[in-house]
Order: structure tokens, then sequence, then C-alpha cells
């Protein structure tokens, strides 16, 4: 045999990445499995897995395992979101492969449609469960005629708030917008601030939008239709804009981070609008129990009494060779009443999307709220005072993102209507980079 | 010295040189390298140089859909240099890598220095229990990153930060570790913290290396610690400070862990801080695999000039 000369050798690998170059340009996630045929039943017994970063699915999972032996559900934990999970679905679909079914936000699922990541159920026949969800919800999964995820769980809006600091600087809690900008100087007279404003987090701006009656973007038949930068969303820029220049709302903690953690346990916040799935957290706060209470969320002189934060779906992903039993297991672990009080048991699930049952144990009177019952009294009658307008779309956490770094120009003199703006321009710019046909709409 | 030439023992002109060795022994020969080499050259290929062809090429990729999820026509192109274009166009990216670079002015002289210092006092004939203060410099790098930055997080967070809560009480001022001005420092601090003892330990090595005559001549010659750390020992680690700039200038440009995690309690930290997290955040959190190996090859360009101009400019100076 003679030698490999150092040149030959050099030749031979840059060959061989050359056609890994030809194979490695087949960007992931280009070809579609919903235009391919449906996958029938199996008929006998499958495995489902399942990717949530939910605690302890396994147990209600087993739930259903053993009252359905030929389904059997195996769940996998991963990281929440976008701090690991769908990077790691990302990748698994890319690679061809993948769960069957995975936990994916409600805002998220356009962008797994982008990269054709998920399955259209309504190919499997999932239009007659759509009477028993949450309209609202159901909405913010269908798109163009096809329904692409399960709606597993969501947070209505309302405020969390401290009596007994409201009623030390003598306010009362606030029902509008308005009352709560002409209540919240007399918490700073105390040191207290009303609540707290993300600038990074701007899931959070985005309710209030979304509250006002604001939707920033809609499917239409020629293309997405953008109207972020609407009066409305900037009414509510507006507010805000001066509840922090007049200091009303503390900008440093946001809610739920150490930092506010600190301050709402040494009683420096008097109140919190935030979402159902708050209260878990908020148990979170030393010394907490007992002194916080639940009052429907301020609202607007237009639009609507609530609005979601949060929410995700179970979505069956592309790569699943069951779509149909994986649907039926979706849909009973997020209506079935077993289902859901064992999702609130096991893994202390946000609010159920389910149209007429929100779990037995939210129903009681909570010991934690001091006896109230929020939930029916609150978050309840929060889920029909909903914008039914709302859709996502395919770069909503990009368009988060851009938002959120405008937003936190704030602190060096920007504004967040400015931000909104110029977050509205470059989702037009985003939209038109990957192809997609989006215009502004008329106003 | 003798000066042997070998004259090659070839016959009679004109006939052909004696014939090779036996076939068999070159061959096995030939092979045991390669063979031995393999295992190292297959994983080199495919956990190195194959990633790094295929982000090449997927940087001069586009694709583009049509219709509202691309359900009228997904089309993959070559793109020239547009992705390029669009990294570059993007300030946030820019700002990032300028961000890295005051930085690294900054943060990598700092540490350099304090890890010759502790080096030098270390290896000072007047040290006490050297061993015992090596150890303890060092021991911050045996601490994963992660976990570096959560400790530091509690000292950085107000409320929680004992730090904070002693200078409010002796000085009535609160110092915000955390805001769009100081963050970046706050991760300076954190780094240097993780990493001076491991430079340390790089120059340790180097200084142990300096043979004791040379200490034994300088002392002869009246110089005090100080004369020799600076015309002894300095001059005789400079390779030692090289190596240790280089990685650090590298470090620098890939610095990730600290700031994806510190964003949690630190709004200032966007989602495009740093380079690395800017090409992260577009390849998984925007799905824009082609932008983002466009920006991986220009943080791989970036980390790769600024190594070679460090190294020009010490060889410069050096002769």
């Amino acid at each position: 045999m003679r030698e490999v000369t150092r040149r030959e050798l050099l030749g031979w690998g840059l060959t061989g990445s050359a056609a890994a170059v030809l194979a490695g340009c087949a960007t992931p996630g280009t070809t579609s499995v919903n235009a391919q045929p449906v996958v029938p039943a199996a008929g006998e017994k499958v495995t489902l897995t399942y990717w949530a970063w939910l605690k302890d699915l396994q147990k209600v999972a087993d739930v259903w395992n053993a009252q359905h032996p030929e389904i059997q559900v195996e769940v996998a934990w991963i990281p929440g979101g976008n701090s690991g999970g769908y990077q790691k679905m990302y990748s698994a679909l890319a690679a061809g492969g993948g769960p069957d079914l995975a936990q994916v936000e409600m805002r998220t699922v356009p962008e797994f449609m982008l990269v054709n990541g998920l399955v259209d159920l309504e190919r499997y026949g999932v239009s007659e469960h759509a009477g028993k969800f949450d309209e609202t919800l159901w909405n913010q999964v269908s798109f163009a005629g096809g329904v692409y995820g399960i709606p597993q769980d969501s947070g209505p809006v309302g405020m969390y708030y401290r009596p007994d600091l409201y009623e030390q600087v003598g306010a009362d809690v606030p029902a509008t917008w308005a009352q709560w900008a002409e209540v919240a100087p007399a918490f700073r007279e105390a040191g207290m601030y009303i609540d707290s404003f993300p600038l990074d987090d701007t899931s959070v701006f985005t309710a209030h939008a979304m509250q006002a009656g604001a939707a920033w973007l809609r499917s239409a038949e020629d293309g997405w239709v953008i109207d972020m930068a609407s009066d409305v969303t900037l009414d509510v820029a507006r507010f805000f804009d001066q509840a922090i220049d007049d200091d009303l709302v503390t900008t440093s903690a946001n809610p739920y981070s150490p930092g506010w953690f600190a301050a709402a346990a040494d009683d420096q916040i008097a109140s919190l609008v935030s979402a159902s799935w708050g209260d878990a957290l908020l148990a979170g706060v030393s010394g907490a129990e007992g002194k916080w209470r639940v009052a429907p969320a301020p609202r607007w002189d237009h639009g609507f009494g609530s609005s979601f934060i949060g929410g995700s779906t179970s979505a069956v992903l592309a790569n699943s060779k069951h779509p149909k039993e994986a649907m039926e297991f979706a849909v009973w672990l997020n209506t079935d009443p077993e289902g859901i009080d064992a999702m609130i048991k096991y893994s202390g699930i946000g609010w159920s999307p389910a149209r007429d049952y929100i779990g037995a144990s939210r129903e009681e009177p909570s010991e934690f709220f001091g006896g109230q019952r929020y939930n029916t009294e609150v978050f309840q009658p929060a889920t029909q005072q909903q914008n039914p307008d709302w859709q996502w779309w395919p770069i909503t956490q990009q368009t988060f993102n851009i938002l959120g770094d405008g937003f936190r120009r704030k602190a060096t003199g920007g504004t967040l209507v400015d931000a909104v703006v110029a977050a509205e321009a470059r989702t037009i710019e985003v939209f038109r980079q990957k192809g997609l046909t989006i215009r502004k709409a008329e106003r | 010295m003798t000066t042997q030439t070998t004259t090659p023992t070839s016959g009679t002109p004109g006939t052909r040189p004696a014939a090779p060795p036996p076939k068999k022994r070159s061959t096995a020969v030939g092979r045991a390298p390669w063979i031995l080499v393999g295992p190292f050259l297959v994983l080199f290929l495919l956990t190195f140089v194959l990633p790094i062809v295929v982000a090449i090429g997927q940087s001069f990729t586009t694709v583009t859909r049509a219709g509202l999820f691309g359900e009228q026509g997904v089309t993959t192109s070559f793109a020239w240099f547009e992705n390029y274009r669009i990294a570059l166009e993007d300030g946030n990216f820019i700002a990032s890598i300028w961000r890295m670079l005051l930085f690294g002015v900054v943060q990598v002289p700092v540490m350099i220095v304090a890890a010759t210092v502790l080096a030098l006092l270390l290896e000072s004939a007047s040290a006490r229990w050297p061993g015992f203060f090596r150890a303890t410099y060092f021991m911050p790098y045996g601490i994963p990153g992660v976990i570096a930055t959560i400790l530091w997080s509690f000292l950085y967070v107000p409320g929680l930060s004992p730090i904070i809560d002693l200078s409010e009480a002796l000085f009535g001022f609160t110092p915000d570790f955390l805001g769009a001005g100081t963050v970046l420092w706050s991760i300076a601090n954190i780094v240097t913290w993780t990493y001076a003892g491991y430079n340390m330990l790089i120059i340790v090595a180097q200084l142990k290396a300096i043979p004791p005559e040379m200490y034994e001549a300088a002392r002869v010659d009246g110089a005090g610690p100080w004369r020799t750390a600076w015309s002894i020992q300095l001059p005789l680690i400079r390779p030692a400070l090289v190596l240790t700039t280089v990685f650090s200038i590298i470090g620098t440009l890939q610095l990730f862990a600290e700031p994806q995690l510190l964003q949690t309690v630190s709004p200032a930290i966007d989602s495009q801080f740093t380079p690395n997290l800017s090409a992260y955040t577009t390849a998984f959190a925007y799905n824009d695999y082609n932008v983002a190996a466009a920006q991986s090859v220009l943080i791989a360009l970036v980390a790769f000039a600024l190594s070679f101009l460090f190294l020009r400019l010490t060889n410069r100076s050096s002769r």
C-alpha cells in the first residue's frame, strides 16, 4: 500500500466535507407532514412519548395508561419552553425524530408551524371535540382551516392585592386602570409600589394591550395583516410610559424574580396584575399566607374584562407515527375531569381550557387567600371576558424580543411608544425576510 | 565535529538503485500510525471539521416560505452573502461585539495582572503555605460557570445580597449591580473570579521552570525581590502570559453562560447581549439557522483576527 500524502488526505477531507455541505444545506423543516397522507389508527398496542416541562406528568399519564392498555403514554421531562425545551424539540424535528406529543406554548404554535413541526389535527377529526374547549383558546390554535394543538392550560388575568396595605394607605382596590393610576402615588408615599412593570418580559404588556382590544396580527386570505402600532396599543404604551415616568411602578424587579419575592416579603408590593397561575408562585413569598386576595383586573375604558398570559398546548409533532392516538390522549388529558384533576394535583397545571370544568379543588375556598373562592369568583368569569380576535404569529418570540430590547431603552430615555412603533416595522421586515406575505392594517 | 557524507550505494552506473525493502513490512509500518490516529481523526472530522463546514455551508443558504406559514411552498437557495448582510445590519449583533471588545479591553488585562501578581507572590521566597493558597485561588475554576453565576447572582440581587445590605448600612449607598451600565462589569467580576486562579496556575508552572541558578545569580548580583520579579521572572514567563492572554481573548468573545443566567435577574441583559447569545437566540429562538451560522462564522473570524493581531504585536515587540 502506498502512503497517503498529506495533500491527498486534505483532498479526501474536502471532498467528504463538500458532500456533507450539500447534505447539510437541506435546511431542516422545509417539507410538510400535512401534505402527506393521513396516518391510519394503529389498531394494535402503541406507545406514545410526550415531552413536557410539567412536573410529575407521568403520574397523570399513568391514570390514562391504566384505562387504555392499548395506548401507553411515556412522559419525558424537558426544560420549559425557551429555556431549552424548544431548542431540544427543534433539533429533534430537524433530525427527523422527536416525540409524538410535546408541550408547546400557545404563542409558539405558529412558530412550530413555520418549521412544519406540527400535525394538523383537523385531518384527524379534532373538530368533534372543539365544543369541549374554551372558545378563545381554541381560536388561538386554529389557523387557516387547521387545528395545530390541543389547549392544555392558560392564565386568565386578575389582580392579586394586599388588603392590609391598601387599608394602610387608605386606597380602594381599583376597578379601572384610571383608578389604578390615581391610587398608585399613595403607595409610593408609603415606600411601596402598587405593582411592577417588567421591561424585558413583554408578555405582560402584550396582555394589557390584548385586554384593551388590540389584535397585533391576524391571518387573512392574502397573508398576514399587522396592526401593532394601533391607537389601542399606543394608548396602553402611553399609559405605562407615564406610570414609569411618575415612578408609580418598579421596573427593576420583574414579577416572580428573586428581587420581587424579596420586596414582596418586605411588604413593598401592594398588588400584582397577573395570571391565574400566579397563585402558586405567590405562595413562594415568605410569610404571605392569608395576606393576599384576588380581584378582577382593572379595566380600560374599552376592550375586555381580562386577558390571557401564558398558556400551552399538547401539540402533536410532525414525526409522530401515531397522530390519531396522540390526539385522543391529548383531548382526554385536557378535558376529562379525571385528567384535569390529576394535572392540578400532580403537576400544578395552570387554568384548564375545558369549557365546563375548572377542577374540583379549584372550586373550594382557598386557605392561602384567606378563605376566598377566588377561582370561581374572579378567574372563571375572567375567561368569559376575553379578546376573541387575538392571534399569535410565526415570529412571536422574535417580536417579543425586539419589543423587549426597545422597552429596555426606557431606562436610558426611550419610550414604550417608540418601541412599539419600531417593533412593528422590524416585525414586518423579518416576515418579509422569511418570504411571508404581510401588510399593514389600514388605519 | 565530523560530518559524515553518505554516498548512494548504487551499483554500477546505469542500473536502477537497490529495490525498496520488502513490501509487506512497509505496509504494516505505513498503516500503523493511521490506525493509531484513526479514532481521533474520525471524531475530529465528525465533531469538529464537519460542523464547521456545515455551518459555513448553511451561512450561504437561505430559506424562503410563501403564504402564511410556508404552506404555499418553501424554497432553499444559495444566498451569497445575504445572511452576512442581515447579520451585519443587525445593530444589536454589532453592539454585542463592541460590548465584548470593551469587556475584553478591561477584563483581560485586569485578570492577567491579578493572575501574575498572585503567581509571583506564591512563588516568592517568603510565601507561607504556597500549596494551600495555590489550591484556594484555583478552587473557583473547579466550580462550573453556571453554579458560579447563580452564586454570584445572589450577591447581586437587591433584597438578597448581603453586600448591598452592608453598603446601605455603612455608607447609605445602594449599589446597583444589575443596571444597564453596571451589569457588564458584574459579569467581568464573575469571569475574573473564575479564571484568575486558572491562569495563575499556568504562570506558576512557567515560574517553576526557571532554573534556581538564575535566582542565585541574581541574588549574587545584588537583586532584591522586586528586581528579580521585574528582570528575571517577568521576561521568562512571557510565553505563559501570551498564552493566557490569547485564551482569554477567545474566551471573552465566547461569553455565554454568565449573561444567559443573569438574564433572569437583570432586565438590562437582552437576548443579544453577547455575540454567542445572539447566535443562540437567532438559531434556537427564531429558528433562523442560516443567519445564526453567518453570525457564528463572523464571531470566529473576529476571534481569529484578534488573536492573530495580539500574537503579531507581542512577536514584534519581542524582537
